[in-house]
């Protein structure tokens, strides 16, 4: 975009950046995620039997994929809610948009800087325990590990592009929580709407468990909706794994990496877009 | 309000006395009786007046929150080099009109510019010179207020080194490696004045600076706007402490539901809304109680007494017959003071007036 400040997009993310670091949220969430991941590779490893005390990256993965899921998007909720609702309701925006900086300046050194913030946690969490299981274990996963904490990051990017999107839409930090809370659970009631669909038009749960039947091309398609089983998905790709809770779940050839890392920017920028689109015609 | 001192010329004894540039005021030395008339210089009022360039110019500004006029077709400039007062009941619309001017809200209709920048359209440049404390100021919790200024001073463009100095001026050098979510009310008030001054602007808005803030906090903020107006700032000052306003402020705009209902220095105020002058009139052995002659006198609108001290509402021009027809009846006269009509007089004579046309 045109007349953009980028010295003022970078001094608003350090800011934003400093001030959430030491959130206490960030900081009992890299305890969880680092005491999570390491637990879920000792089960892994119990579990898998043989010597080692920790299981593989992958068996590590298998076991935090629900959990991460559930706490990425949490982390992201409660760091963004009150950027620009919260920041309205308390003035401290007001000082900042009495400076020269554009609306649209100040939107994206929030998005980059609790982004940052946001990206520790799964950085530390998880990368610690990756160097553990390396360590321990061995590292033949190491990229596809990596992956995962790469798209660890891009859920929390997506869940935040969207908290933004709802803080700037809601005049009261109250309101932006309760649309937080909405977001949160999203992604449980929208997989119960789309299995209520594949059984309400004959679908077969125990054939899709036993291998017997495949999902329907819609119910692929359907994952576009949903950030957290996008994710998911991209996840279990990036370690070739063709089941998931004892579900086999092979995707077509279609549903590529691309595709799905695709669909993630999607997510990322259109609410980004639309929070740009809300402060910019909110009176502060 | 000048104070002046001035020696008898007969005696040699001073006599401290107050009034307003150009006013004329009648002296009896409480030594000596000798009586004359002292004229109080035209002050610098003069050189501020005859400036003419405007610093920030409202024209027109109108706001509607869905179905109430926050603003209604609100005009006026302010002169560059002076400072504003922005008066009015709660919710007259202060704070909105403030707002727009810095283009935090979206107006309906109205044209505004800060040192010649309409602010729709050059809003950046017109933002640049200005600093602004708002009535809810709050920062960021979980930083130091050496990095608050410093995120400030990095969105200004300006150098860091600025910051320390600053958190010094205010007095918060104590505090300086403090968490600012531990600030009392009056510390995060004052590291609001901190970061009104980064880059020295030459506008400052401030909207209710010294409101909730105890008598010190209330005196620091108040040096530190005369200080920033001595070096040449323009400053438009919104406040409802209306003694704030007559001390600092060489013009006020009083506005009520969104509407000007006047624009001037608060002499002339007085003036037009013929809101007299009071005498207060030592007499030793008065005891409260009024005398006969005063009572009848014409242009006299109000006599009270309490103590030794009567006290006479009147035109200027009857003063000195009020003080003759004292001496002839005859009471001794220790001492004569004039009470210019407060700010707060002509705040409610307005209000009233509003109201009642309304």
């Amino acid at each position: 975009m045109a007349g953009i400040n980028p010295k003022a997009i970078y001094t608003i993310a350090k800011k934003e950046f400093m001030d959430n670091i030491r959130n206490k949220w960030i900081i009992v969430m890299t305890i969880i995620f680092i005491i999570l991941a390491i637990a879920s590779s000792y089960l892994a490893g119990r579990q898998a039997g043989g010597g080692e005390i920790f299981g593989g990256m992958e068996d590590t993965v298998v076991a935090l994929m629900s959990i991460y899921t559930l706490l990425i998007p949490l982390i992201a909720i409660l760091l963004g809610f009150s950027t620009i609702a919260g920041e309205a309701e308390t003035g401290a925006l007001y000082v900042v948009l009495s400076y020269p900086v554009k609306r649209v300046e100040v939107l994206l050194g929030k998005f980059l800087g609790l982004g940052s913030a946001l990206a520790v946690t799964p950085l530390i969490g998880f990368g610690l325990s990756g160097v553990v299981i390396a360590a321990t274990v061995g590292a033949e996963e190491g990229v596809a590990f990596l992956a995962f904490i790469a798209l660890a990051i891009i859920l929390g990017l997506m869940y935040l592009s969207l908290i933004i999107c709802i803080s700037a839409l809601c005049k009261t930090r109250v309101r932006a929580i309760a649309g937080g809370i909405i977001l949160f659970f999203w992604a449980m009631i929208y997989g119960m709407i789309v299995m209520a669909i594949y059984y309400a038009t004959g679908g077969d749960f125990m054939k899709l468990m036993t291998g017997e039947g495949t999902y329907p091309d819609w119910l692929w398609s359907s994952v576009v909706f949903s950030p957290g089983d996008l994710n998911q998905m991209a996840v279990m790709q990036a370690f070739g794994l063709k089941q998931a809770m004892g579900i086999s779940i092979e995707a077509p050839d279609w549903m590529s990496m691309n595709l799905l890392l695709v669909v993630q920017l999607v997510w990322i920028i259109v609410p980004l877009i639309l929070a740009y689109f809300f402060f910019k015609r909110r009176d502060i | 309000m000048i104070t002046k001192t001035i020696m008898c010329p007969h005696c040699k004894n001073k006599v401290t006395i107050q009034g307003n540039p150009g006013e004329k005021t009648y002296i009896i030395c409480p030594k000596c009786n000798t009586k004359g008339v002292f004229t109080f210089p035209e002050e610098k009022s003069e050189l501020k007046t005859t400036t003419t360039s405007f610093t920030i110019e409202v024209d027109g500004l109108t706001k509607i929150y869905k179905d109430v006029t926050a603003v209604n077709d609100l005009s006026f400039n302010i002169r560059t080099g002076e400072i504003f007062g922005l008066l009015g009941p709660n919710g007259a619309g202060k704070t909105t009109a403030i707002k727009a001017i810095l283009s935090l809200i979206h107006v309906n209709s109205g044209k505004i510019k800060i040192n010649g920048f309409d602010i729709k359209k050059d809003g950046i440049e017109a933002r640049k010179s200005v600093g602004y404390l708002p009535e809810r100021v709050a920062f960021y919790d979980n930083l130091t207020p050496l990095q608050t200024l410093n995120f400030f001073c990095e969105l200004r463009g300006d150098d860091k080194s600025v910051a320390k100095p600053l958190i010094s001026e205010v007095g918060l050098e104590e505090a300086i490696d403090r968490k600012v979510g531990t600030f009392s009310k009056g510390m995060v008030q004052l590291l609001g004045v901190a970061q009104v001054m980064i880059g020295n602007p030459p506008v400052y808005i401030l909207d209710e600076p010294m409101a909730g803030l105890d008598a010190r906090w209330v005196k620091t903020i108040r040096e530190k706007i005369k200080m920033l107006n001595e070096q040449g700032a323009t400053v438009l000052f919104s406040s409802h402490i209306l003694t704030e306003v007559e001390n600092l402020c060489d013009r006020v705009a009083i506005i009520d539901k969104g509407k000007l209902i006047a624009e001037d220095t608060v002499a002339n105020l007085n003036k037009y809304l013929k809101i007299k002058p009071r005498l207060e009139i030592s007499i030793p052995g008065l005891n409260g109680k009024i005398p006969e002659e005063i009572k009848g006198l014409k242009g006299v609108e109000a006599v009270d007494a309490k103590d030794d001290t009567l006290f006479v509402t009147c035109e200027s021009s009857v003063r000195s017959r009020v003080i003759a027809t004292l001496e002839e009846a005859g009471l001794k006269i220790d001492n004569i003071k004039t009470i210019e009509p407060s700010l707060e007089e002509a705040f409610v004579k307005l209000i009233s007036q509003d109201k009642g046309g309304a």
